[in-house]
């Protein structure tokens, strides 16, 4: 769907990126993530040709991307805003049609999402009478109006509230189910965790890392399980003895237990049920995945801490 | 183009275009009914009290009574505090101060509690100038006031320019180029303002980058400046026909008899003007209708008004791009008018430069300033209103050609200044950058 070869841009002497690659399939909800000040909103804003790159070339749907693919294209920047004395219906409006629609096709869009939203009471409404939350919902409708192939998002969860966030990610789903194909850059690693298929992480202008979700967390795994039974914890320590070590536990009731555990030595998942059967009683037993904010600080920190 | 129309929509359905609209040639219109009226005002009256202790006027000023001017004698001299402020003599609007010396130094000294128009002041002269005239010839001379104003024959000399016999380049048509001009640079003024407003507000709100990843910023600019532009020229279409419209209504209903050639035969009433009857109209008839026959008469609108459009147009695109790049590097909105200020100077500059034409015509610094761009709006103007002597019209094209391609060239120095401004928020503009983002492709 969208192909990012080799992209390169600095301000003055500052680099913002550097050759960076990476490519985002069809159908798919990618996350591009990174620490303030990477690159992240460069990066976006030359994908959507605000800012040229100094070298590199951008491919959508297989060629190179020109000004006409924007109108595929909804973007809903960092930083965002409306014009505050215009009406919701007619801001819509105005936007959509800077997107190469017709006055009529554009009010069809605006009927369907005013209806799915809710907010048809809004419409003759200037921004400045609404709430926060509800420009947050009508600046999304705006990206979308266009029903565009690919949506890009510049920190889409940031300043929208926690309502506005559950109802976008929702959206976004459902856009993924549609064939539709979506770029975010966010801090937010739980909302990253919940909807993204892949991430890129971009870190002091290169890219650090691309791949889907669990293919970076299985590459940081620690070895670490975790088992929930129903028992005596002492009997629990008595039965690992040297072979493994516990990291930490959560009590969930007087006998129930989630304890996590290391291996030691050749000793795999298979040596510690054995070990356990007949000793408590296992109600379940899995490997402990990093989060994606471990794995975003595991990539992030040693870059840190070696400068 | 859908930047320009909502950029024009806006501005159009804003309260205070409307306002704008409607009251400010209300306002132009009452000002010149004002003139209008100021200068037929002839029955204006004054009553003027003559201290005259050494009885140098003997107590009498003129033959035939002048009707707007009441002339009184005191006894002695009277001090200038005691005519101000004594009550009996609050009925007198002026002391007039008459000593002995005045038949040698030749003047006079007028106190007055309100300040006199130039009629009036022009009319006392001349009646104390008349009476003088008397006395004199009765000291001095064997004449009879009678012979005297025989042999004394008013004569006015009238200088003709060898290129215009007919004095069509007047002064006072010059004069009406710059009020066409400062218009061209208030409506610039008002107008840049507006786009400068509107694009610091695109980057307040943050809308700014939301239409960039639809349009260019080229688009953006041009689209900004024509939308702007266009709203500037509806609204000075109102303002032409109000104004042109109660014109026309002014000078049917309200002053017929203004333009009645008869009135304006200005060399046969100076002929006349040694009969004291006369001089009264003289007077009265000069001054407005002169103003009149200008605003009426004498300016050929059909050849000023397609130049003052085109010369609107160009000027307002290069204020209008220079205005835009500075919104745009703004960082916020106070910070801008640091930047502004120079451009307020420069509009003044270029305002006082037509003044400066319009006195030394034929200077080489009015050779350059009408075809500068900056100010060649309001140089123009005012060479135009008295029309271009013959041979000379190409001067005003090759000033329009100038003015235009100046007005290309701003646009793409803007367009650069915006493209590399237009994301940068809330930093401090410093010339530096300004410098570097015009390097910056």
């Amino acid at each position: 769907m969208l192909e990012v070869r080799n992209i390169s841009k600095s301000f003055y002497r500052k680099e913002a990126l550097n050759d960076v690659s990476m490519k985002v399939n069809k159908g798919e909800i990618f996350g591009l993530l990174g620490p303030n000040g990477a690159g992240k909103t460069t990066l976006i804003r030359i994908i959507n040709r605000i800012i040229e790159p100094d070298e590199g070339s951008i491919r959508f749907d297989g060629d190179i991307m020109t000004a006409n693919d924007l109108t595929r294209i909804g973007y809903l920047p960092e930083e965002r805003g409306l014009y505050r004395n215009m009406t919701v219906e007619s801001q819509a409006m105005f936007l959509g049609r800077l997107r190469g629609f017709s006055k009529r096709d554009v009010q069809t869009k605006i009927d369907y999402w005013f209806d799915r939203f809710e907010i048809n009471d809004w419409r003759k409404k200037r921004i400045e009478e609404l709430s926060k939350g509800m420009a947050q919902k009508v600046q999304f409708i705006c990206t979308v109006l266009h029903e565009p192939k690919l949506l890009i998002l510049d920190e889409p969860f940031s300043g929208f509230d926690p309502i506005n966030v559950e109802l976008i990610k929702q959206e976004l789903i459902e856009m993924r189910a549609a064939g539709k194909t979506v770029i975010l850059s966010s801090h937010n690693m739980k909302s990253v965790e919940e909807i993204c298929d892949r991430v890129a992480l971009i870190h002091e202008s290169r890219k650090v890392t691309e791949g889907s979700i669990s293919e970076l967390q299985m590459e940081r795994k620690s070895g670490l399980y975790a088992v929930r039974f129903r028992g005596n914890m002492i009997a629990f320590v008595n039965a690992l003895w040297t072979g493994f070590e516990v990291v930490d536990k959560d009590i969930l009731g007087d006998d129930r237990f989630v304890v996590r555990v290391k291996m030691r030595g050749d000793n795999s998942f298979e040596d510690l049920l054995k070990v356990l059967i007949g000793q408590v009683q296992i109600e379940a037993a899995w490997e402990v995945l990093p989060s994606m904010q471990d794995v975003f600080i595991d990539i992030v920190q040693p870059v840190d801490s070696a400068e | 183009m859908l930047i320009a129309i909502r950029e024009w929509k806006e501005r159009v359905l804003s309260r205070s275009f409307l306002l704008f609209s409607i009251l400010g040639p209300l306002v132009v219109l009452g000002l010149v009914y004002l003139l209008f009226a100021y200068g037929g005002q002839a029955k204006q009256s004054w009553n003027v009290l003559i201290a005259d202790p050494s009885g140098v006027l003997k107590g009498r000023i003129l033959v035939d009574e002048d009707i707007n001017i009441k002339y009184s004698f005191a006894d002695g001299y009277i001090e200038m505090e005691e005519f101000r402020d004594a009550k009996k003599y609050q009925q007198f609007d002026a002391l007039f101060e008459v000593n002995e010396k005045v038949v040698s130094n030749k003047v006079g000294h007028v106190f007055y509690r309100e300040s006199p128009s130039v009629r009036m002041q022009t009319r006392v002269q001349f009646n104390v100038e008349r009476r003088l005239e008397e006395v004199m010839v009765d000291q001095f001379t064997d004449f009879s006031i009678q012979d005297y104003r025989k042999i004394k024959q008013p004569l006015n000399l009238a200088f003709h320019d060898v290129n215009d016999p007919n004095d069509e380049a007047s002064d006072l048509r010059a004069w009406v180029g710059l009020f066409y001009g400062v218009i061209i640079f208030i409506f610039i003024f008002l107008f840049g303002m507006t786009i400068l407003r509107s694009v610091s507000r695109e980057k307040s709100n943050r809308i700014v980058e939301v239409l960039l990843a639809s349009v260019s910023p080229n688009q953006m600019m041009l689209g900004k400046i024509v939308g702007v532009g266009l709203s500037a020229m509806l609204q000075f279409l109102i303002w032409l026909l109000i104004i042109a419209g109660g014109l026309y209504l002014m000078r049917e209903t309200l002053f017929p008899d203004m333009l009645n050639a008869a009135n304006m035969n200005i060399p046969e009433l100076s002929n006349q003007v040694a009969n004291p009857s006369y001089s009264e109209q003289y007077f009265s008839a000069y001054e407005y209708n002169q103003f009149v026959e200008l605003v009426y008469n004498k300016v050929n609108f059909s050849k000023l008004l397609p130049f003052f459009l085109l010369f609107f147009v160009g000027g307002y695109f290069f204020y209008g791009a220079l205005f835009a790049a500075i919104g745009a590097t703004m960082g916020s909105e106070s910070d801008g008018q640091q930047f502004v200020l120079p451009l307020v100077f420069l509009i003044c500059l270029a305002v006082y430069s037509g003044y400066y034409v319009l006195n030394y015509p034929e200077s080489t610094l009015s050779a350059v300033l009408h075809y500068l761009p900056f100010t060649s709006p309001v140089v123009v103007m005012v060479n135009l209103a008295p029309e271009y002597p013959a041979g000379h019209e190409y001067e005003l094209y090759l000033s329009l050609l100038v003015l235009l391609m100046s007005a290309f060239a701003m646009l793409g120095i803007a367009a650069r200044l915006y493209k590399n401004g237009i994301l940068q928020f809330g930093h401090r503009v410093r010339l530096k950058h300004i410098l570097k983002w015009l390097k910056r492709t």
